[in-house]
């Protein structure tokens, strides 16, 4: 009798005592997720909704508030939040996923490492696709490249997936196409297909598809990253044999796999990045989150940090060579 | 159609979507009222809110919020020259003058009844476009909208004094804005001009922290200098009748106040021009309509026709904003790009659905609109009295409260020290040009056009080659942008030969 007292008491005690990794505790904290862009973006919506379903996962249910950090495309939040911010695990950043690239062709004003941040994960990748008008007699790729008269590509500037892709498409693969690039901003450009002053874009996968749907334009070529809806599609790096070519566009779309970075302050204690990691894995999986992220049009698919991290070192330590030619290409905006 | 307009305006009056209209209304009212804050930010606040509520109920409060922002923008602009939003800096020029002259309460009367006849024109203009709307935005291309934004800069003509020396400084002004919307990164080549080694310049001057340094700094400063209230000694009891009168003018101008509203519904219907540009061509078009060289010279000096043209122009630009977001999924502003992003939440996809299947929602946008003005300006009107009075403050004890209220209105443009220190410059420059006569209003035109005519002057030449200078509809607007720089010159002549 009295043994097994004893184990129901032992058993009682063990189940009071937290367990091992929830010994850091937030509760009664703030944690602040600043995001390198306004109000209103992709990137901001994304971290509106997840500072909502965080306090759940968190081991002491803190409150999550959203700063905005706007300027630079997002180097002032990413130099704020590896200079200036304490890493004490109640300060994350959200921001755009070409800050590698813009470290590696050593852009003015990147004052931090890419690879020293302690990286959280991110929820969900970014697919860059070519869309074209569906009116137009060419219903694939190799249809398109077979084009007499160049097809007339809108872009917002260099730096924008809108941008890039399709210059490397032309580069590379020889795709006819006229890129005509300046408009004000992504929605502008669906505008000008919608009156036949352009013929497609790239962008986002997720931001196209509305107009998929609607019938307006039809996916043709998709960068590596990818969902299921578009697996199908020929990928840009696949179509060509020369191993630069193939380097360079890799390199490219690599960041897109992580779509909506999340880090901390370099420095932050390995048990709080620890916590972080695993509330966005969970938050990842809760099936009312996924709900809501399906009706604002993300497609959620979680890159743990330990992948991210990997990643970012991947982009960073591109061959000299393949960073020479994609510099030429790339304008950081 | 009549259904689905009628079965519109039973869904928003229903108890429910009502009290979330009410909600998005309050929550709109100070958001207009205080500087900084912008509409746009607040809508992507809100939309966190609006998962569980219906389509009808989610635009009740959403758009409830965002129409009465310019309503309400206007009352801080008039009472104490600080632009409450972007959108209403125009109304700084006359509302405060008057406010300065003591009638304050009829300048928020003439601006709060203008807004409301605006934002019912903008809405019915929405209602009646519905039909005809896709070819109507599809006929202006990128050609189009930069000779729009040309006649915008050709307006310039109307806002400077008279004389060739007059007209010569109000084009260096514009000339000036021009040069300062090159700030940042260029959106062709991406490469950074004027920035000064200056991350924060690098998305070239943001507009909020311009303008309320612009305006409300030398105002502050002339009120310190004169050491009186804002209305100077002018007797209480004068303040509080105004309101009347300003309802009254409303209607006695009500051919500017329907023209004005027509002009902010079209600049909302082109993407990319927006709010900061219609209030400012509206005002242009109120100076146009004056008749003599001394009605001419009423301008900027507390005329109440300043008051209306602005005031009508952004409240109907709501009604036109949404033509494209609706109907093609297409975002006109950066607000409207957000309340995309509710559409998209409430399972609704924007484009030619909305004029069919969905129509109903449509009209239900539409009479939100006139719902939250009605509503606003009526319940604005019980207290406009009183607020007039703060214009009897002594100036010393408002001082203070003006001051935190324009840092704190340009820090929340982008939270960050820059605000401030381009409110402060900005500030300087506007005192320097009031002080030596300088028109201010030009220089703002130049600003929030400048990128607009940078980009599509390149897309429609890198697109079109020369041939783009032959279109029809570039023609007209070319004709147009030529009258109206002429126009000031066809007046004095017609007010000479009267004279004689």
């Amino acid at each position: 009798m009295r043994r097994i007292a004893a184990l129901v008491l032992a058993g009682l005690l063990l189940a009071l005592l937290p367990p091992a990794h929830a010994q850091t505790t937030f509760s009664g904290k703030t944690v602040t997720i600043i995001v390198g862009y306004a109000a209103g973006g992709g990137y901001d919506r994304m971290a509106r909704m997840i500072a909502r379903y965080l306090p759940k996962y968190l081991p002491g249910n803190p409150t999550v508030i959203v700063q905005n950090m706007p300027g630079a495309n997002s180097l002032i939040a990413a130099n704020h939040v590896y200079g200036v911010a304490r890493p004490d695990g109640l300060t994350l950043a959200a921001f755009n996923r070409n800050l590698a690239l813009g470290q590696l062709v050593k852009v003015e004003g990147v004052r931090f490492d890419m690879s020293k941040f302690a990286w959280i994960g991110s929820p969900s990748n970014e697919t860059t696709i070519l869309a074209i008008r569906s009116d137009l007699p060419y219903r694939t790729f190799d249809e398109l490249k077979r084009a007499r008269e160049a097809l007339i590509i809108g872009a917002t500037g260099p730096g924008a997936n809108t941008y890039d892709f399709p210059l490397l498409l032309k580069a590379f693969l020889g795709a006819n196409l006229r890129i005509v690039s300046g408009y004000p901003s992504s929605a502008d450009i669906m505008l000008a297909i919608e009156r036949k002053e352009l013929d497609g874009r790239a962008g986002s996968y997720s931001s196209i598809k509305p107009f998929i749907d609607r019938g307006l334009v039809r996916a043709v070529i998709r960068a590596r990253a990818s969902v299921p809806e578009i697996e199908k599609l020929p990928v840009d790096e696949e179509l060509t044999s020369d191993p630069r070519a193939k380097a360079v566009m890799a390199l490219r779309s690599t960041p897109e796999v992580i779509g909506r970075p999340y880090v901390a302050p370099p420095g932050t204690p390995a048990e709080f990045i620890q916590a972080h990691r695993e509330a966005f894995s969970k938050v990842t999986k809760d099936a009312e989150f996924l709900a809501e992220a399906r009706r604002a049009g993300f497609d959620i698919e979680f890159v743990s940090g330990e992948e991210a991290l990997r990643i970012t070192n991947r982009v960073l330590n591109a061959p000299a060579d393949v960073v020479r030619v994609f510099a030429q290409f790339f304008k950081f905006e | 159609m009549l259904d689905a307009l009628a079965s519109g305006l039973f869904q928003v009056l229903q108890w429910q979507t009502l009290s979330y209209m009410l909600i998005g209304i309050f929550v709109g009212f100070w958001v207009g009222l205080l500087p900084g804050i912008g509409g746009g930010t607040t809508l992507a606040l809100m939309l966190a809110f609006i998962y569980r509520m219906a389509p009808v109920q989610a635009f009740a409060f959403l758009l409830g919020m965002h129409s009465v922002t310019a309503t309400t923008g206007d009352i801080t602009s008039i009472l104490f020259g600080i632009p409450g939003e972007g959108s209403a800096a125009a109304t700084v020029l006359d509302g405060h003058a008057m406010a300065k002259k003591g009638e304050a309460g009829r300048a928020l009367g003439a601006a709060l009844m203008s807004s409301l006849v605006g934002a019912i024109i903008g809405a019915a203009a929405l209602a009646l476009a519905i039909p005809v709307v896709r070819p109507l935005v599809l006929t202006f291309g990128s050609p189009e909208l930069f000779m729009m934004a040309v006649v915008g800069i050709a307006s310039i003509s109307s806002l400077t004094g008279r004389g060739s020396r007059a007209m010569l400084r109000g084009f260096l002004a514009g000339g000036l804005g021009l040069l300062f919307a090159m700030v940042g990164q260029d959106p062709q080549a991406g490469i950074l001009r004027y920035h000064f080694g200056q991350l924060y310049l690098w998305d070239g001057l943001k507009l909020v922290p311009v303008l309320v340094g612009f305006f409300a700094i030398p105002e502050i400063v002339d009120l310190a200098v004169r050491r009186t209230a804002i209305a100077g000694n002018v007797p209480v009891g004068r303040l509080t009748h105004g309101v009347v009168e300003g309802i009254k003018d409303t209607f006695r101008h009500r051919w500017l106040v329907l023209r004005c509203s027509l002009i902010g519904t079209w600049i909302g219907i082109l993407p990319g021009l927006g709010g900061a540009v219609a209030q400012w061509m509206a005002y242009a078009h109120a100076v146009q309509g004056a008749r003599t060289a001394e009605d001419r010279e009423r301008f900027g000096k507390g005329d109440v026709r300043g008051v209306l043209g602005p005031g009508a122009a952004n409240n109907s630009k709501e009604g036109g904003d949404l033509i494209p977001t609706v109907a093609f999924g297409v975002p006109g502003s950066s607000a409207m790009a957000i309340l995309l992003g509710g559409f998209l939440i409430l399972g609704l996809a924007p484009g030619p659905d909305m004029l069919t299947k969905h129509l109903a929602i449509t009209y239900s946008m539409v009479w939100t609109i006139v719902v939250a003005n009605i509503i606003t300006v009526g319940a604005s009107l019980a207290f406009l009295n009183h607020l007039a009075k703060l214009t009897t403050i002594r100036g010393p004890l408002l001082i203070p409260f003006l001051i935190l209220l324009t840092f704190v209105g340009a820090y929340t443009a982008s939270n960050s020290m820059g605000d401030v220190i381009v409110a402060l410059i900005f500030g300087g420059l506007g005192y320097l040009m009031v002080r030596f006569g300088w028109p201010r209003a030009p220089l703002v035109l130049g600003l929030v056009l400048g990128n607009i005519v940078e980009s599509y002057l390149w897309v429609s030449t890198a697109r079109y080659g020369a041939a783009w200078l032959t279109r029809p509809g570039v023609l007209v607007l070319i004709a147009l942008a030529c009258l109206m720089v002429a126009w000031p010159f066809f007046q004095e002549r017609r007010i000479r030969a009267r004279a004689r």
